[in-house]
């Protein structure tokens, strides 16, 4: 089972740093993101969750300037610490995209992870009674 | 565009002000961050104001390798501190 | 009409940056001020790449490259500094 979203990322990120879609700059492309170093895991994420969690990023930059504006709106002056479930079976670039998610959204920053949750640190309006 | 310019140069001077002033390492990190970005996009919106692209170029590799040595300084800072 | 759109992105930016960058002075925590400045240097700076896309239309891969790049960098520092700065235990 080979990383062939790994792959796709690698040739995507070329093709737009390149800007070349001439047939010499394809096989480059190809033959460079094959060679690079890459890593076996066990378990081969499915693609079921990385399609969620691309899903997930699409909803969050619309969500993200929702917050902002809301933020900006009335003014946002408590800070608390939250604790949230991780799912399981996680590999492990799927909690960097969620780790992503949850700090790109302006109200959320993840502190720290463990094994089974990240501990979130989160801006309100007013005290949590 | 000039104005556009004008206007972000004098935001730039926030977090350089911030960073002359604290001295708490943390909020000068943070100050420095913020800069980083900010002149980046500046190089960007400067290549478009002056239509020469060689300028955008260096902009876009500076967004793309990134903060990388902000974030090693930070783990340095943070194993100094424990 | 897609002029105006694209100087009306880069305004919502310049606003943002504004917006965000002004906390800096005052004396909250630094996780506070990581929560406003991640609205400006984040979402701040994409609306203005943005509005600089829909001006120059013919540099979009590496514009599109900037407007990724920027984002997870800037999310993954927001990330390094606030575990950084918040000491090394699970308290």
């Amino acid at each position: 089972m080979i990383g062939y979203l790994d792959l796709l990322l690698r040739l995507t990120i070329w093709f737009l740093l390149t800007a070349d879609l001439s047939p010499a700059n394809i096989m480059i492309g190809v033959s460079v993101a094959l060679l690079l170093p890459r890593r076996f895991t066990r378990t081969p994420a499915l693609l079921k969750d990385w399609l969620r969690v691309l899903w997930n990023i699409i909803i969050a930059i619309p969500q993200a300037y929702f917050e902002a504006i809301e933020i900006m709106l009335r003014p946002h002056t408590e800070e608390d610490t939250t604790l949230e479930q991780v799912q399981p079976n996680r590999t492990p670039g799927l909690i960097f995209l969620d780790i992503f998610v949850i700090t790109f959204t302006p109200k959320t920053i993840v502190l720290r992870y463990r094994d089974d949750a990240y501990k979130v640190h989160r801006i309100r309006r007013r005290k949590p009674s | 565009m000039n104005g556009v310019l004008i206007i972000m140069i004098l935001i730039l001077l926030i977090p350089l002000y911030a960073a002359w002033k604290d001295d708490d390492i943390w909020q000068t990190m943070l100050a420095f961050a913020s800069v980083a970005t900010k002149t980046s996009i500046m190089i960007l919106v400067i290549s478009v104001l002056r239509d020469d692209w060689m300028i955008g170029v260096v902009g876009v590799l500076i967004l793309s390798v990134g903060n990388a040595s902000l974030m090693l300084l930070a783990h340095i800072l943070k194993r100094l501190n424990e | 009409m897609i002029t105006i759109l694209g100087y009306t992105l880069i305004g919502i930016g310049i606003v943002f940056w504004l917006w965000g960058t002004w906390p800096m002075l005052g004396k909250r925590s630094v996780l506070f001020k990581l929560h406003s400045l991640s609205v400006a240097d984040t979402l701040g700076s994409m609306s203005i790449i943005m509005g600089l896309l829909l001006k120059i239309p013919r540099e979009w891969p590496l514009l599109l490259l900037a407007l990724i790049s920027l984002a997870i960098w800037n999310t993954v520092l927001g990330y390094v500094l606030a575990y950084c700065s918040t000491g090394g235990r699970y308290d």
